[in-house]
């Protein structure tokens, strides 16, 4: 079976649903743009429109074509994006990580703050953070656009772009230009790429491709 | 003592439910089975019967009506014929799922279009798959009985499943026979009160039916299947009661006429096995050694009971009185089934299907002796020419 | 009839994993603990005991019933395990008494579900 990236996206059902849509889509089209193999799922459990639930999208990228589909959960991500803060209080992120796995968070607050409400930190190899609220300030809402219906916003228009961009400085999984090409606010996406901070761990391993600090 | 009465099917059915004294009905009129909601009616207007009478507005909510009923711990009855039992068709996975024991009186109407009101099993057996408890009687007196079994064996606590207990429309429902009723005595013995497992209540408040997650849906599955295979067991025990109670002889799954020495048979549900039967002892009398086989419940279907019963048989004929277009043998649906009752006998019957009974047209002494003829020409050439015949459109 | 004919067999639903008929579950008479929803909370509503005139308007508008008025004690009281953070009382509140704080400024109320609800 090929080898497979894991990431896991946790956002909130309605009011970011679609910036975690945009968050995994954009990200998994700047891969296939290299010329990987891609997956991007919704969560379909987690989906029914609850203003605020917590909800998950996922993103699996492979050198080589991936067989499955419908086993669709990731369940030992490589990377995990937390695209509103508060949920680490109110949801294990961390479970099945793989050892020396990576944290995004969406948030202006100290990295060290972040960490007394991530008590499995130790199986981190780093966690990095950005503040996407402060540089994009928009969370664009498509209510129809999980489950059918038209989406006329676009593509990284909102907090998405700047997380995308923190999420390929610190994975090294997608190249800034490519990104570029697909997202609506580049400026936004560039903004993060520049701005996102790193804390590395004992665990941090560069497996990742070329994780850069 | 027990009376003996003439009665329609219609007529029986609601003495049935009087006995019974179910404490919930809900009706909307649709014929032929109006009839019973009419008989029910005047029973509770004439303070024979203490039930809530309520008029739905339709079959889907005469279905939502009794399965809160149910939930509330009634005894509850609601029933339909034709396009009315498929218009209620989104209540039945629910009631089912939701183990609620009510019973739905079915007098069988062809489905539209554009109207025809004769009886065809059609519309209660594309309910089959819901998860009811699903048969056929084949005379008043079978409709008057069935309904007292169906409660018994639905509301039994190791079942707790809804029942469909269905007539022919006109055949059974409209046309009088001799139904012996029976006294409420016997009917407390054989049938103890309903006893909600959680009813809805304000002292000890629960959620029916709420969300589940889809983790939870296989178990509920399973659970279901698994009440199914306890259901054979349950069916046979209240069917000796009856007997021994209320003096019947019925089979609990089949019914065997001259099967033992058989060398064709028909399979055949509801009131036209009457007519087999007598067609049956014709050919018996022109030297042709013919039998029948009548199921009295499609759910559960008696898999084996018919291995059992047919597999000495040389060729079975199964007599649709429903239509599954497009079904494995361009037929009905009895044949497939039937079929794979048959199928592990290391030596099986040839079997074939007859369309016949269908838009409440009769099937006649004559389209027996044809279908005998088409059996006997199997059973000569050791194999079946066609999988189904369409009566009254064959050369 | 020669051959042995198959089985049914049996089903077995482990006692962890069964389901009550309909699955009934017991009406959340006060708290139901099946159906946690604190982890929705972005902003929690913060009272202020000396701005609040116990009007209850927050008890009457909560779609969740998260406050409550304890008779004893003459105060609010705030149910941390449901409040979804909608914030309908802040915006009823006709007396100001109560503030969205963000929920990340509280080290308390940490819930961590293995899953989503």
């Amino acid at each position: 079976m090929a080898k497979i990236h894991e990431i896991t996206v946790w956002t909130r059902g309605v009011i970011m649903d679609k910036e975690g849509r945009d968050i995994a889509s954009a990200f998994g089209d700047a891969v296939a743009m290299e010329g990987k193999h891609v997956q991007v799922f919704d969560n379909y459990e987690d989906l029914p429109d609850r203003v605020l639930v917590t909800t998950r999208k996922y993103v699996r990228i492979s050198d080589e074509e991936i067989e499955h589909k419908y086993v669709y959960t990731n369940d030992h991500p490589d990377v995990v994006v937390v695209a509103e803060p508060t949920i680490v209080k109110g949801i294990n992120v961390l479970k099945g990580l793989k050892e020396g796995g990576l944290l995004i968070i969406n948030t202006n607050r100290p990295i060290d703050y972040m960490l007394q409400f991530i008590p499995n930190a130790d199986e981190l190899g780093a966690i990095a953070t950005v503040d996407a609220d402060g540089i994009s300030g928009v969370r664009t809402i498509d209510f129809s656009g999980s489950e059918g219906g038209v989406d006329a916003v676009g593509v990284g228009a909102g907090i998405a772009a700047p997380i995308v961009g923190a999420m390929a400085r610190v994975t090294g999984m997608a190249k800034k230009e490519n990104l570029a090409k697909i997202v609506k606010d580049v400026a936004g996406m560039e903004r993060g790429y520049n701005e996102v901070k790193l804390q590395k761990f004992r665990k941090f391993k560069s497996s990742l491709g070329s994780l850069q600090g | 003592m027990a009376q003996e009465k003439m009665l329609t099917g219609c007529s029986a059915a609601a003495q049935a439910l009087k006995l019974a004294e179910v404490e919930v009905i809900c009706s909307y009129p649709i014929r032929p089975y109006t009839a019973i909601m009419m008989e029910l009616s005047k029973m509770v207007a004439n303070g024979e019967l203490d039930a809530e009478f309520v008029h739905g507005e339709g079959e889907h909510a005469q279905l939502s009506v009794v399965l809160g009923a149910s939930a509330c711990g009634a005894r509850a009855v609601t029933g339909s014929a034709g396009v009315g039992v498929t218009y209620a068709f989104e209540l039945y996975s629910p009631v089912a799922g939701g183990r609620y024991p009510l019973q739905m009186t079915i007098a069988d109407r062809t489905l539209d279009p554009p109207g025809d009101f004769g009886s065809e099993h059609t519309d209660a057996m594309s309910t089959r798959d819901q998860g009811w408890i699903l048969g056929w009687a084949s005379t008043p007196q079978e409709v008057f009985d069935n309904t007292l079994m169906g409660y018994r064996i639905g509301e039994d606590p190791r079942i707790m499943l809804p029942q469909m207990t269905c007539q022919d429309g006109y055949f059974i429902s409209h046309i009088p026979d001799k139904v012996k009723l029976a006294d409420l005595k016997q009917v407390k013995e054989f049938l103890p009160p309903y006893s909600a497992p959680h009813p809805i209540s304000t002292t000890c408040p629960v959620s029916h039916g709420p969300q589940i997650r889809p983790d939870q849906g296989a178990p509920m599955d399973a659970q279901r299947a698994a009440t199914f295979l306890d259901l054979p067991k349950v069916i046979k025990e209240a069917t000796e009661d009856y007997n021994r109670i209320f003096g019947r002889n019925y089979d609990p799954f089949l019914e065997k006429y001259k099967l033992e020495d058989a060398e064709i048979a028909f399979f055949i549900q509801g009131a036209h096995s009457n007519t087999c039967r007598t067609a049956v002892d014709t050919l018996r009398k022109q030297g042709l050694k013919a039998g029948m086989a009548r199921p009295r419940w499609v759910r559960p279907w008696p898999t084996r009971e018919i291995a059992e019963a047919l597999g000495h048989v040389k060729a079975v004929g199964s007599i649709e009185t429903s239509t599954s277009y497009g079904g494995a043998m361009r037929g009905g649906n009895l044949i497939h089934e039937l079929r794979a009752s048959l199928y592990d006998l290391d030596e099986r019957p040839l079997t074939t299907s007859f369309m016949a009974g269908l838009g409440g047209e009769t099937i006649w002494p004559e389209d027996f002796e044809f279908m005998a003829k088409v059996l006997s020409q199997m059973v000569r050439e050791k194999r079946a020419q066609k999988y189904v015949y369409w009566i009254g459109f064959e050369e | 009839m020669s051959k042995k004919l198959p089985e049914f067999g049996t089903i077995n639903v482990p006692h962890e994993r069964a389901v009550p008929f309909g699955a009934v579950t017991p009406a959340p008479v006060h708290v139901q603990e099946l159906f946690m929803t604190s982890n929705w909370r972005i902003v929690r509503p913060v009272i202020d005991n000396e701005k609040c005139t116990r009007c209850l308007t927050c008890y009457i508008a909560c779609p969740d019933s998260c406050w409550s008025y304890n008779e004893e004690e003459d105060v609010m009281e705030w149910n941390a395990g449901f409040c979804k953070g909608c914030q309908i009382c802040i915006k009823q509140c006709p007396s100001d008494a109560l503030t969205a704080v963000p929920e990340l400024d509280f080290p308390d109320g940490v819930v961590r579900l293995e899953k989503p609800f």
